[in-house]
């Protein structure tokens, strides 16, 4: 083979690993400008109507805060519900689940992550959102009901347990992810931990934790943007609701989300400003999700960073 | 000369393999005791069942006696044995996410009564009696994991120190140093010996001729001779012994 025709094929092989790397950025670019240009109507109509408190077809006027609110609300919830539980089980899993438990608990963890999310939807509607009303709900409500967060009447469908769908959803995120990583910890590490009298917990909490807390934070931004755009499940649970927060503050509320609120009206919208408002609002979330990965990129680079210059 | 820590019988097995057989030393209390052999005959695992690390790996078991001061050290909370009988690793293992001072004081601050005047002293002293005090003082909330490899060494000598532990078991601990390194570890060793037991693995003869005043020699997890050093390296008693120190093996 002359040099040529290496250099031919050398070049042909850049160009086309090259432009696979470009189907990916031209696809971002083609979502991002896609949804400006069909929101532009919407944006030029009033800029911050889609900031109002107020949905109405009928007057057309199309506030969105209440659907922003859910999104931000209903996702925080599952991400602080979804912490401790993935901790928990990522430690157990690592430090003290004996190898048969471990083996099906990594099962398990697996096959959640690939559950579709109309398949969580269907379990939450059908066997959580009962389970809920009468275990949750109910005691809360009849007992601390008169703290607005927590007032009646008990729905099933909610702001709460869209949440817990939520948590049940990004929980194999974040826990397959802390178990790589506290698995991954320096088994030199740990023994001179051992070695100076700790015990299992003490060398899980001052080696493994501090060794792993950059990569579960990363894991949690990666659950929390799952948790932002996750629709179907949220759709069929939340009761979309555009009351909450404005008519009730309580968790027990139907509520609405981003997507939940796309999903069940675009398809239905005809006026231009109704489909207008509905483009606007997804490009809010695009524009929630990048925040939340870059400053959480930003954050990382930061303490890595620290770490290194130390 | 009093015995500090004694082995009865000492046997080891990773799974369904045996690597440590019946071994039995006494080890006399403020000496250097030197393990010597070739890789793979037993030494770290011997060690690693003096402070009960041993039973950590899955599969292990352990069989025999540890006496510490005539206490079976295999009837106490392996905790409480861990806090007496300090370790020091072949690869310096200094906590990368702690500053110096707290790599100093971390098994310290695992029993958590300490206050935090007294911690301050701690790290002063036991960094001083490593000889590593004057070259950090300025830096000492800098992270261990910046010190070069013979002074993090140090810093874990010094970790498992603070503990004042009476005994201090080092596997190899120079092995993976520069020779000025070595030679300071070696004159910190001799210096221990004033207040602690120590005993320490080398693959290298010639260290345990320097710094011990006893030597054990273990092959294929038997122990084959143990002596005063003197007498081991001159008139060593088995063949085996004599071929290994005069280097035809291992």
């Amino acid at each position: 083979m002359n040099k040529k025709s290496i250099f031919f094929k050398d070049s042909a092989f850049k160009y086309l690993v090259g432009g696979a790397s470009m189907v990916v950025v031209g696809f971002f670019a083609m979502i991002f400008v896609m949804l400006a240009i069909r929101s532009y109507p919407s944006i030029v109509n009033d800029p911050l109507m889609v900031f109002g408190s107020t949905w109405d077809v009928n007057s057309g006027i199309f506030g969105g805060l209440p659907a922003i609110m859910g999104t931000l609300a209903s996702s925080a919830i599952a991400v602080a519900f979804a912490i401790p539980i993935s901790l928990g089980m990522s430690v157990f899993f690592t430090e003290y689940a004996p190898r048969r438990v471990r083996a099906a608990l990594s099962v398990v963890i697996d096959i959640m992550a690939t559950i579709p999310s109309v398949i969580f939807g269907i379990w939450g509607l059908w066997i959580i959102a009962p389970l809920v009303k009468n275990y949750v709900q109910e005691p809360i409500i009849g007992s601390i009901g008169f703290i607005p967060l927590f007032s009646g009447p008990a729905y099933g469908l909610s702001l709460f347990l869209a949440s817990l769908v939520l948590t049940f959803m990004i929980v194999p995120i974040i826990s397959s992810l802390t178990i790589s990583l506290l698995s991954s910890t320096p088994a030199e590490l740990r023994e001179a931990m051992i070695s100076l009298g700790a015990t299992r917990w003490e060398v899980v909490r001052h080696v493994a934790l501090p060794f792993s807390k950059l990569g579960i934070f990363a894991a949690i931004i990666l659950a929390l943007g799952r948790a932002l755009g996750e629709t179907m499940a949220v759709t069929m649970v939340i009761g979309n609701s555009f009351m909450w927060p404005f008519s009730s503050v309580s968790l027990f509320s139907p509520a609405s989300t981003i997507t939940s609120k796309i999903a069940s009206e675009l398809y239905e919208a005809v006026d231009m400003l109704h489909v207008s408002s509905l483009i606007e609002l997804g490009l809010i979330l695009l524009v929630i999700t990048l925040t939340v990965n870059f400053s959480a990129r930003l954050i990382i680079t930061r303490i890595s960073r620290r770490g290194a210059t130390q | 000369m009093a015995t500090k820590l004694v082995t009865e019988k000492l046997s080891a097995w990773f799974g369904k393999k045996q690597v440590l057989k019946d071994v039995s030393i006494a080890f006399e209390e403020r000496q250097v005791t030197a393990l010597v052999g070739p890789s793979g005959c037993g030494k770290s695992t011997f060690i690693r069942c003096l402070n009960r690390m041993h039973e950590l790996n899955p599969g292990a078991r352990v069989d025999g006696k540890v006496f510490l001061d005539g206490l079976d050290i295999y009837g106490m909370d392996p905790m409480e044995v861990r806090r007496k009988i300090g370790m020091v690793f072949q690869k310096p293992n200094p906590f990368p996410n702690m500053s110096i001072s707290d790599n100093v004081v971390a098994g310290i601050r695992l029993s958590g009564d300490a206050r935090k005047s007294d911690l301050d002293e701690i790290v002063e002293r036991t960094l001083k009696s490593v000889g590593l005090y004057d070259e950090v003082k300025e830096d000492l909330k800098r992270s261990g994991a910046s010190l070069s490899g013979g002074q993090q060494q140090r810093l874990c000598i010094a970790r498992a120190l603070a503990m004042q532990p009476e005994v201090i078991l080092m596997d190899e601990p120079t092995s993976s140093l520069d020779p000025a390194s070595t030679s300071r570890i070696e004159e910190l060793i001799r210096k221990l010996k004033s207040e602690i037991t120590v005993i320490i693995i080398t693959h290298n003869v010639g260290q345990a001729a320097r710094i011990s005043d006893k030597t054990a020699f273990l092959y294929l997890g038997e122990l084959i001779e143990y002596n005063d050093t003197k007498a081991f390296f001159e008139s060593p008693k088995s063949p085996i012994t004599e071929r290994y120190i005069t280097g035809r093996f291992g």
